[in-house]
């Protein structure tokens, strides 16, 4: 008997939820052999990265997942060996209590959010003492050893390294998109937020002596690109051009398609979570755009990320960098520290790989969730 | 039931049957606006001690706790011993007094509260303001009288403490007990 895994996704905004449960399940099926059934409230944000998905089926089979409508009011079933709550959500109390009745024990596992301060690892893997006598533990994501690492699968570097280095292979990527590179420029991804900062970036790459090639896929961050533009609407496949730059609005693409974006990318510009992790897997230099959060909480978990990151790169890259992120994520202008980033963009870019293959060293998040089960057993 | 954010260092939970002595309670903001708390508990029956992580809005059963004034008197190794109004003696350890033990100094005069759990001394907790005095400082850096800019303080049992750069060695200072931060400078007591 395989063991059985139970997610359960609830969907609050955008797609990270749903986009990291998705991965994570997807991995546990393909790479360790579990079965699993990804628990999602909201099957209109799961269609979005997974367009065979059927948004009516409360069951379906998709990639070796079972995807289940979570219904509202909870219906019985039997709880799995695991069960994971991803980001703190709320169990229905009706699984909880069959938990509790189950003859055999269950792993009950609240995957938390990812961040790289150090207390992550003081929370990673402790128990949450319960009054119903189930066994509950808190999983943290992370960027050291001592958490529980990151999503990663186990042929991804070596996928995305080949890819890079077969030039034609990111051309028919980019062709198949409706993306023509521009000769000689640097190509851009853009994923964010709403962000005051766009304007002035803008601005500055518009009036760059190289030109720019800017990505766009479908989001939050069109409105105020639109803004800037002046122009109305930006359907998909827009392309419009100021000065030196050239920008293209791409539709939202699947999640294997958004890794080879990023992978072609010289630089991406990505956000909260999923893509933010896939943009290091990239090994290009990147821009994140943090989660923002009440009393600016979030401001403190970019620079514990930034305390990180910059290690081993010299003083003036890390401060180019450390300003130009910081510029982003508060919407400050980003014209003089986007002109110093370039100025240690040979560094930038060899960091950006040491960081990669830092991190690939750890056992990914997979891994490590299996691990636990396996060390709970 | 509590969130287990309101749940503080002190009190007691009963959790599957068994009481749980919260001997420290750190409160930290995690993704998307929510926060777990990161727990010490101590059985209160078996001894046994673990470390325990909720999210801020788990519910937790409290324990009605018995209190009883009491003051600081001496150390008397491995314990210290606090005394009440009819000079009753409570005898607590190290690990009994963990979140108020920063702010344990001889001839304290704080009135705290003794708890007790089943007759039996379990903990003390400090006032929530009480007034220290630095022992060691740097000299203010930058001259800064807002109160904005903090530098570290040593108190006279070496508990570090973040204080406002104008303060100086000697100097009283209000220390707010549950978040261990400074408040203001203060008068010396009488």
């Amino acid at each position: 008997m395989r063991p059985t895994w139970d997610i359960f996704c609830s969907v609050v905004d955008n797609y990270g939820d749903i986009g990291v449960t998705w991965r994570l399940a997807r991995q546990l099926v393909a790479e360790h052999k579990v079965e699993v059934r990804l628990w999602v409230d909201d099957l209109g944000a799961f269609v979005r990265l997974c367009p065979e998905a059927d948004t009516q089926a409360t069951q379906q089979l998709l990639q070796g997942v079972e995807i289940r409508q979570w219904p509202a009011p909870w219906q019985p079933v039997e709880p799995a060996d695991v069960v994971i709550e991803a980001f703190a959500c709320q169990l229905p109390a009706a699984y909880v209590a069959a938990m509790a009745a189950r003859p055999a024990k269950v792993l009950w596992l609240n995957l938390e959010y990812l961040s790289a301060e150090e207390w992550v690892e003081g929370c990673h893997g402790l128990p949450s003492l319960q009054s119903n006598g189930l066994q509950k533990f808190f999983f943290f994501p992370g960027f050291t050893a001592g958490s529980g690492g990151l999503l990663r699968e186990p042929e991804l570097l070596a996928q995305r390294q080949a890819f890079q280095a077969d030039s034609a292979a990111r051309e028919a990527f980019l062709c198949g998109i409706g993306v023509e590179p521009v000769a000689g420029a640097r190509l851009i991804s853009l994923f964010a937020y709403e962000n005051k900062a766009l304007a002035g970036w803008l601005d500055a790459l518009a009036a760059d002596s190289q030109p720019t090639q800017l990505l766009v896929p479908e989001g939050r961050i069109l409105a105020d690109l639109q803004t800037w533009l002046g122009d109305g609407p930006l359907p998909v496949g827009a392309a419009q051009q100021r000065g030196q730059l050239h920008i293209q609005v791409l539709p939202f693409i699947q999640q294997d398609q958004y890794d080879r974006l990023l992978w072609c990318c010289d630089l991406n510009a990505v956000r909260g979570e999923d893509s933010f992790v896939r943009a290091q897997w990239a090994g290009r230099p990147l821009l994140w755009h943090i989660y923002q959060q009440t009393e600016n909480v979030h401001l403190e978990k970019l620079e514990a990320f930034l305390a990180l990151y910059k290690e081993g790169l010299s003083p003036a890259a890390s401060e180019a960098l450390a300003d130009f992120w910081r510029a982003w994520n508060n919407g400050e202008a980003m014209a003089d520290s986007w002109q110093r980033l370039l100025g240690s963009w040979p560094e930038q870019a060899e960091h950006a790989e040491d960081w990669c293959l830092a991190r690939a060293s750890q056992t990914d998040l997979a891994t490590t969730l299996v691990q636990f089960y396996l060390n709970w057993l | 039931m509590k969130t287990a954010q309101e749940m503080k260092a002190n009190s007691v939970a009963l959790i599957d049957g068994q009481p749980w002595l919260i001997q420290k309670a750190e409160f930290t903001k995690s993704g998307r606006n929510s926060a777990i708390v990161k727990m010490k508990l101590k059985n209160l029956l078996s001894g046994s001690s673990t470390e325990t992580v909720y999210k801020a809005d788990d519910k937790l059963e409290p324990v009605i706790l018995d209190r009883v004034d009491v003051t600081y008197s001496y150390y008397s190794e491995p314990n210290y011993v606090f005394m009440d109004n009819e000079f009753n003696q409570y005898e607590l350890n190290k690990d009994d007094l963990e979140s108020v033990m920063p702010y344990i100094v001889d001839g304290m005069t704080d009135v705290c509260e003794a708890v007790f759990f089943e007759g039996k001394v379990v903990s003390v907790d400090l006032p929530t303001t009480i007034v220290r005095q630095i022992t060691y400082t740097e000299g203010s850096a930058r001259g800064d009288t807002s109160g904005k800019v903090m530098k570290p303080a040593k108190l006279s049992n070496g508990t570090e403490i973040k204080v406002a750069d104008f303060c100086n060695i000697d100097d009283w200072i209000e220390i707010d007990t549950r978040t261990g931060e400074y408040k203001s400078r203060a008068k010396a007591p009488v």
